[in-house]
């Protein structure tokens, strides 16, 4: 479904990713981890050209990326990406939100996209919500529609970037448990997060980034009872 | 008695004037706006041409005076064949002057907005137009209405300039009663309350349209 080839990408003086190679299959749920800095959302964000990488190459679906700027704009309507901080539009109800991608990138008929996002929207539970601006929400209901408003799009690949990170604790959990449903249904994901426990129940593989490269990847119980590497280590228990 | 009297008497032609105004900064807001938007996209934009067009624009038009501008357009282009009436003349200078203030305004408006959202828009494939139009631009509207209403102010102001290339607006209608009637007190009082009455009108409408967005949002 995704792969990465020898992916580089420098911010300047700064080396952020360093011959980045990854596959991802259907279906499959890849966490990564590492320290702040190690370049997760960096490679996240590659993945749907919000960031565009020097080297290497990024095949979605067996289509290269970025050959062509159109196919960019194709391919992104085939990945839904949901962002820490949410970026819900603050100029729309919950509902115009999660209908403005199929209504204005798809050209979905308005009445048909408004059907659908009502059920997506009762779906990550806020059947209730419809017509609620994102200042009236709490951060755990907007990333919940943040994530209704990109499954909209009907994607291939869900991407989500620290999503419970700029919630309240008290918050998360309501925001995994919709992710975690997700994976049940057998969407591709690739989650970029802190949270170990949902890497350990969910994950069928981690990943563990340090300075721009992954340095260590397995099934969870591997990585998180016996990390090889000592770097993963240090790091598992700093955190666990 | 006799000063109530003669303005009862040079009213009239005030009014009409003052219709010239208001047409003049009605026109001149407009195609300054869309111009604005247009120099305001360009400089923002990631193509170098557009960009240098932009700078380029908002460099001239801005840096001279419209006073200047205003002479130019109507006594020194004839001399390319190019001629334009007074009121055409008016309207071209402050649209372009207007232009390139406003492009400004929107710009500082549009880079404001949280470059998340951006790539919120183009995470769902939407392409850059697509994300102006529909999610970054419709948000810029209540950030726009304050220095909007400055820039409105400013122009229907600056529309008294256009007195010296002949055009009969408000300033123009005063002179020309002031040294037919030797009354220049009555005259210039009358064009500045007129002037007054016109930006307060502005004042209070755009303080109603900022209410409204509050509101809404």
């Amino acid at each position: 479904m995704i792969s990465v080839r020898n992916l580089s990408k420098r911010f300047g003086s700064l080396q952020v990713l360093r011959d980045v190679s990854l596959e991802v299959a259907p279906g499959e749920v890849v966490v990564i981890i590492g320290p702040s800095g190690s370049g997760k959302s960096t490679l996240l964000r590659c993945l749907n050209y919000l960031e565009k990488p020097e080297a290497g190459e990024i095949m979605i679906n067996g289509e290269r990326l970025g050959a062509d700027p159109h196919d960019v704009i194709r391919l992104r309507s085939q990945i839904g990406m949901v962002f820490q901080r949410f970026n819900l539009f603050p100029h729309m109800t919950a509902l115009e939100n999660v209908i403005e991608g199929p209504v204005t990138v798809k050209k979905v008929p308005k009445e048909e996209a408004v059907d659908k996002g009502k059920v997506l929207l009762e779906k990550v539970g806020l059947g209730d919500k419809f017509s609620s601006r994102p200042s009236q929400l709490s951060g755990g209901q907007q990333q919940r529609v943040a994530i209704a408003r990109a499954l909209a799009m009907e994607p291939l690949i869900m991407l989500f970037d620290e999503p419970t990170s700029a919630l309240d604790p008290e918050l998360v959990g309501e925001v995994l448990a919709v992710m975690k449903d997700l994976a049940k249904e057998g969407m591709t994901m690739v989650v970029v997060t802190h949270e170990m426990g949902f890497a350990r129940e969910v994950a069928d593989r981690v990943l563990f980034m340090d300075e721009g490269r992954i340095i260590e990847e397995g099934k969870p119980e591997e990585i998180f009872t016996n990390p090889k590497n000592e770097r993963t280590r240090a790091f598992l228990s700093k955190i666990l | 008695m006799d000063t109530i009297d003669y303005l009862l008497r040079i009213m009239p032609l005030f009014l009409k004037a003052a219709v010239t105004t208001v047409e003049l900064a009605s026109l001149g807001i407009t195609f300054g706006t869309f111009i604005g938007l247009f120099i305001a996209l360009a400089k923002i934009s990631n193509n170098p041409f557009l960009n240098y067009l932009g700078r380029f624009y908002t460099w001239i038009f801005r840096g001279i005076p419209l006073l200047v501008q205003l002479i130019f357009i109507y006594y020194a282009l004839a001399e390319f064949g190019i001629e334009f009436s007074a009121f055409q003349s008016a309207v071209i200078g402050i649209s372009l002057c207007g232009g390139a203030y406003i492009a400004e305004i929107i710009r500082a408006a549009i880079l404001s907005i949280d470059k998340g959202q951006m790539e919120a828009a183009l995470s769902l494939g939407m392409t850059y137009g697509q994300a102006m139009r529909r999610v970054i631009i419709p948000q810029t509207y209540r950030r726009l209405i304050p220095p909007m209403g400055n820039e409105f102010i400013t122009l229907t102001k600056d529309t008294s300039l256009a007195s010296v290339i002949t055009m009969v607006e408000i300033l123009r209608q005063a002179q020309l009663n002031a040294a037919s009637d030797f009354r220049p007190l009555e005259n210039y009082a009358a064009a500045a309350l007129l002037y007054l009455a016109l930006t307060t009108i502005f004042t209070i409408v755009f303080n109603k349209v900022e209410n409204k967005l509050a509101l809404s949002e």
